[in-house]
């Protein structure tokens, strides 16, 4: 598609991008979501297809890899076994609760850490270094706190989500335009109708930039737990089949988290979207 | 009362304080329940454990896994960042992909791992895995943001392709990159680590599940804590930089 715009590239001397607007005009006619999705798409149908054929082959023979039709037939499968939607409760379950508790943490955590600058500058430092959660490290003592069990899951997934939307709140608030304030305090707003009529709304793209992350560490929070000892959970299940040798079921559930998880974000991806219409 | 306002508004006193505060409830609970190890057994056993020489083989395996997994992370992420920011092709074809592997739980990737780079090369992928998305993506939406005023200086002053990378490319997204590296060091941290807690032969994972196990309480906090105050070390220095360099 983009054939005819190569020759007008030769003729600066580096692979420069051009200006904006200027490239794959060719090609503007599609939307670029659409050409992403397809292309891949086409990506993965290739994969799929490489995969199939290295293992029919025995080319992919040491990797242990089952064809992928295979684990698409056995995932299938898992749908009919009560097994399964045990462990996918529980794993929802988790996801679920640490999404609704980490961003009301979160989301409160900013609001303070906005209004009374001091506290936010003090917790600022630990913050900023757990954002990238050595918290997950934390989960052996939670099992001895709290038990095994979802409970300690769910409170460290919630404070890993939590994190990133504390900071993002924050941040987001602080960049507020003055003007903004200014017109709260002229129209005498209460201080709830500041927050919730005029401030967060003006620092709503950097709070759904927030969710966004919280929901995902909400999801690697709560699965890489439950890979590391759990009772019940897709994670648990999956190191459960590994240590039993089951590699046909392992590779079906490992395939139901990877699309749980593309699901979430598709889904995290159209609620920005939704959430932050009209503003670009 | 300059230094007293001083003082207040010093944010590495306020981070100690609260640190101090933590380790106050800390000895309380410790107190109240038996499984909590108090904060002076667990500072003996931190001391005792650096006298051990099979610890510290796990310290050094560990660090090295980390190494590893942050310099390749680092590379990789950068490199991959550079391509999609740059060619628009890439993004097309890569960026939905990338999205979508950046919210997976690549834990559950380890099992396919192990029989790949067996059990010693499979924590650094793991901890690579980990650490090659913060960069990637900063890199990427950092390359974008680029204002096209730097490359016409660049097409003016008639840069090479090195030169250009380096005297325009890389300053202009410093801030962006050191983010990135800032949060895969962590990130290394925990792939290769929840790695270990899967399996391997050496390394502070195995050492944490097994105190874990034998009910060493101590011993486990402990280790916890110097990983995080490793991870917690380097990540704050990085983050001075990084506002010393805005």
């Amino acid at each position: 598609m983009a054939v005819g715009i190569e020759p007008s590239q030769q003729a600066p001397p580096k692979r420069l991008p051009p200006p904006r607007g200027a490239r794959w005009r060719a090609a503007q006619r599609v939307p670029q979501g659409v050409r992403s999705a397809a292309a891949s798409a086409v990506l993965l149908a290739v994969l799929f297809v490489l995969v199939q054929i290295g293992v029919a082959s025995g080319a992919l023979r040491q990797t242990g890899l089952p064809l992928p039709t295979e684990v698409v037939g056995s995932t299938l499968g898992l749908l009919g076994t009560g097994g399964f939607w045990s462990d996918f409760g529980r794993t929802c379950l988790e996801i679920g609760a640490s999404i609704v508790a980490g961003c009301a943490l979160g989301l409160g955590a900013g609001i303070v850490f906005w209004k009374l600058p001091l506290l936010g500058r003090v917790f600022e430092p630990y913050l900023v270094s757990f954002y990238a959660v050595p918290l997950v490290l934390f989960y052996p003592m939670m099992i001895v706190l709290v038990g095994i069990n979802a409970g300690s899951i769910i409170i460290l997934s919630s404070i890993m989500a939590a994190i990133p939307l504390a900071l993002n709140t924050r941040t987001g608030l602080q960049g507020i335009r003055p003007v903004h304030l200014k017109l709260a305090r002229t129209l005498q707003c209460n201080a709830r109708q500041t927050l919730f009529g005029i401030a967060i709304p003006a620092a709503a793209p950097m709070i759904v930039a927030g969710l966004r992350l919280a929901v995902v560490y909400a999801l690697i929070g709560s699965i890489a737990m439950e890979f590391t000892t759990a009772q019940n959970g897709l994670g648990y299940r999956i190191r459960y089949l590994y240590e039993t040798f089951d590699n046909k079921t392992m590779f079906a559930y490992i395939f139901v988290v990877l699309i749980l998880s593309v699901l979430l974000t598709v889904l995290m991806a159209m609620a920005e979207r939704v959430l932050l219409r009209g503003r670009r | 009362m300059t230094t007293l306002t001083k003082l207040r508004q010093s944010q590495f006193v306020g981070a100690v304080v609260l640190a101090l505060l933590a380790s106050a409830i800390w000895q309380i609970s410790s107190g109240l329940s038996f499984v909590i190890p108090s904060p002076a057994a667990t500072a003996e056993a931190f001391v005792q454990n650096f006298a051990d020489p099979r610890y510290l083989r796990d310290v050094g395996e560990t660090a090295q896994a980390v190494a590893q997994a942050f310099i390749i992370g680092i590379l990789l992420g950068g490199a991959i960042g550079l391509l999609l920011g740059l060619s628009a092709a890439a993004r097309t074809w890569l960026e939905p992909l990338l999205i979508a592997f950046n919210g997976v739980p690549k834990i559950v990737l380890y099992p396919v791992l192990l029989p790949v780079f067996s059990l010693s090369g499979s924590k650094i992928v793991m901890g690579v895995l980990f650490a090659l998305f913060p960069v990637l993506i900063n890199v990427a939406v950092g390359v974008r943001g680029i204002p096209p005023v730097y490359w016409k200086l660049g097409r003016t002053v008639q840069a090479g392709k090195w030169q250009l990378f380096v005297h325009i490319l890389l300053p202009a997204i410093r801030l962006p990159l050191l983010t990135g590296v800032r949060l895969a060091i962590s990130l290394a941290v925990v792939g290769v680590v929840l790695a270990e807690f899967f399996a391997t032969r050496f390394g502070l994972g195995r050492v944490v599940l097994q105190a874990y196990s034998h009910g060493e309480y101590a011993q486990m906090v402990s280790t916890i804590l110097l990983l995080i105050l490793a991870a917690f070390t380097v990540s704050v220095l990085l983050w001075r930089l990084e506002r010393r360099v805005r």
